[in-house]
């Protein structure tokens, strides 16, 4: 078997005497898509910025492409997170600055790419996500939608090998949810690596390659959509799940 | 003519010319101010704590003396005990300067912390170390929101200035004190030097709405006039 892009060990994550991370493991293939589930407070975001160090981990081990990430180098840690893509539920594009130059800006100044040559893969991320026309509007004159597929194509424009979703459509109003999935959609297509919690089950079950069900910082049960969402083994996956479907609509 | 208007129409040359000593005092001391308390303001958010309490110190300390008891300490105390040869308008622009860099370093550290949390994280997850993080994304933003608050340290300086007059900067103050006390027409001549910082007061504060709005990013807050 290949190595696994990303292969995280025991992750653990205490704020003061409660544990929001115990133990966590999980290996991720090419091309997966894992989908995290679980209540909010199952410490499903802090996993996703344990992953990337935005969040610094009390125990565990990170390897990317069978390379161990030793987080307290400088250095290996921003080559590292060059590696790894976020999108965050609240956006968070630099405000100052338009869609190009949100997008232009890692390449120009963490990869140390010329302008020109950053400002042509800019476009053509914008591209990929519908933008292009929109490339000379601020975050504040975008709309929600928008603002989150600059943001996938910002993460993009650095080549990432692993792209971590935290809650991408929850911030959005129904109607906008549809542009943002579609774009996760088309990079599910092309072979992008990611690992995303979400709400959005019905959107979930249709391509996960595998659904993680979390609760109070551990990993209760993990398997397929069709056994999480219909032969799952645990009751409280049972539970969520039948809530969760009944809020957010059916699974597919 | 009455000599009130006499007095005041002879000096004015003389006064104008102390407009130019007060504003180059006022604009090295915003400068320095600037070139110091931006650091500070970042080293105190990002940087060790044991930095930012050492920062908290500095703040305390140039905000808790007197100006006035500074230009002395500095200009009769330190100056003659290390034998250093400074003249009087080099002590003021620094001393303003040192004292407006406390101040300044809290504007600035104000105007970051308004800042949406998330936006040093994204910096950070694109694989930025804090320092570019710092530079390409908080500054830029955090220094269009502390122009309201610059302005204010402005007005400020600029009347702070006068208190320089105490060590013989030919200021605007120190002129018309020397011209009123030798034609004796205080009340014209104290009335012009006040009218004078007042049309400093207005120009500065304009043109720096001027420029906060020349650099506001487009689409936020539309109702900042």
């Amino acid at each position: 078997m290949s190595t696994p892009i990303l292969k995280i060990e025991n992750v653990s994550k205490r704020y003061g005497k409660k544990d929001v991370l115990q133990e966590v493991s999980l290996t991720v293939n090419k091309g997966d898509l894992k989908i995290l589930i679980g209540p909010s407070g199952a410490g499903k975001s802090t996993l996703l910025q344990c992953i990337n160090f935005l969040v610094k981990p009390d125990e565990g081990r990170i390897w990317l492409d069978g390379q161990e990430v030793h987080y307290a180098h400088k250095h290996d840690l921003y080559a590292y997170r060059q590696k790894v893509g976020m999108i965050f539920q609240d956006f968070n594009l630099f405000d100052h600055l338009n869609a190009l130059e949100n997008v232009r800006i890692g390449m120009v100044k963490v990869r140390g790419m010329g302008k020109k040559e950053a400002d042509k893969r800019a476009v053509m991320e914008l591209e990929r996500v519908g933008l292009k026309e929109h490339m000379q509007k601020y975050p504040a004159q975008l709309s929600g939608g928008q603002k989150q597929r600059v943001s996938i194509a910002r993460a993009l424009a650095m080549d990432p090998r692993v792209m971590l979703l935290d809650e991408p459509t929850s911030a959005l109003d129904p109607e906008l949810i549809g542009e943002v999935h579609s774009v996760i959609r088309d990079l599910g297509q092309s072979g992008m690596t990611m690992i995303m919690a979400t709400h959005q089950i019905g959107f979930a079950s249709s391509l996960a390659s595998e659904i993680i069900f979390m609760e109070s910082g551990r990993i209760l049960e993990k398997g397929t959509p069709e056994k999480i969402f219909c032969h799952a083994e645990n009751a409280r996956t049972r539970e969520f799940c039948s809530k969760i479907t009944e809020l957010y609509g059916e699974t597919r | 003519m009455p000599d009130s208007l006499i007095a005041v129409r002879d000096a004015l040359p003389y006064l104008l010319e102390g407009s130019l000593v007060t504003l180059i005092v006022v604009v090295g001391a915003m400068a320095l101010g600037l070139v110091l308390g931006v650091p500070l303001a970042a080293a105190q958010v990002y940087g060790h704590p044991v930095l930012g309490r050492l920062i908290a110190v500095y703040v305390w300390f140039f905000r808790g003396i007197p100006l006035l008891v500074f230009l002395f300490l500095f200009y009769f105390g330190l100056c003659t005990a290390l034998d250093i040869n400074l003249t009087a308008f080099t002590v003021a622009i620094i001393v303003l300067g040192l004292i407006s860099s406390a101040y300044q370093s809290q504007i600035f550290r104000g105007a970051i912390l308004s800042l949406p949390e998330g936006q040093f994280k994204a910096a950070q997850a694109l694989g930025m170390s804090d320092l570019k993080a710092i530079c390409f994304v908080v500054l830029p933003q955090a220094l269009r929101l502390s122009i309201p608050g610059w302005s204010n340290e402005y007005s400020i300086i600029l009347k702070d200035s006068a208190v320089t007059y105490a060590l013989g900067v030919a200021e605007i103050m120190a002129r018309a004190h020397f011209v009123a006390t030798r034609t004796y027409q205080q009340l014209p001549l104290y009335l012009a030097a006040g009218v004078i910082f007042l049309i400093l007061t207005y120009a500065g504060t304009k043109g720096l709405r001027l420029l906060e709005e020349r650099v506001r990013i487009p689409g936020y807050s539309p109702h900042g006039f």
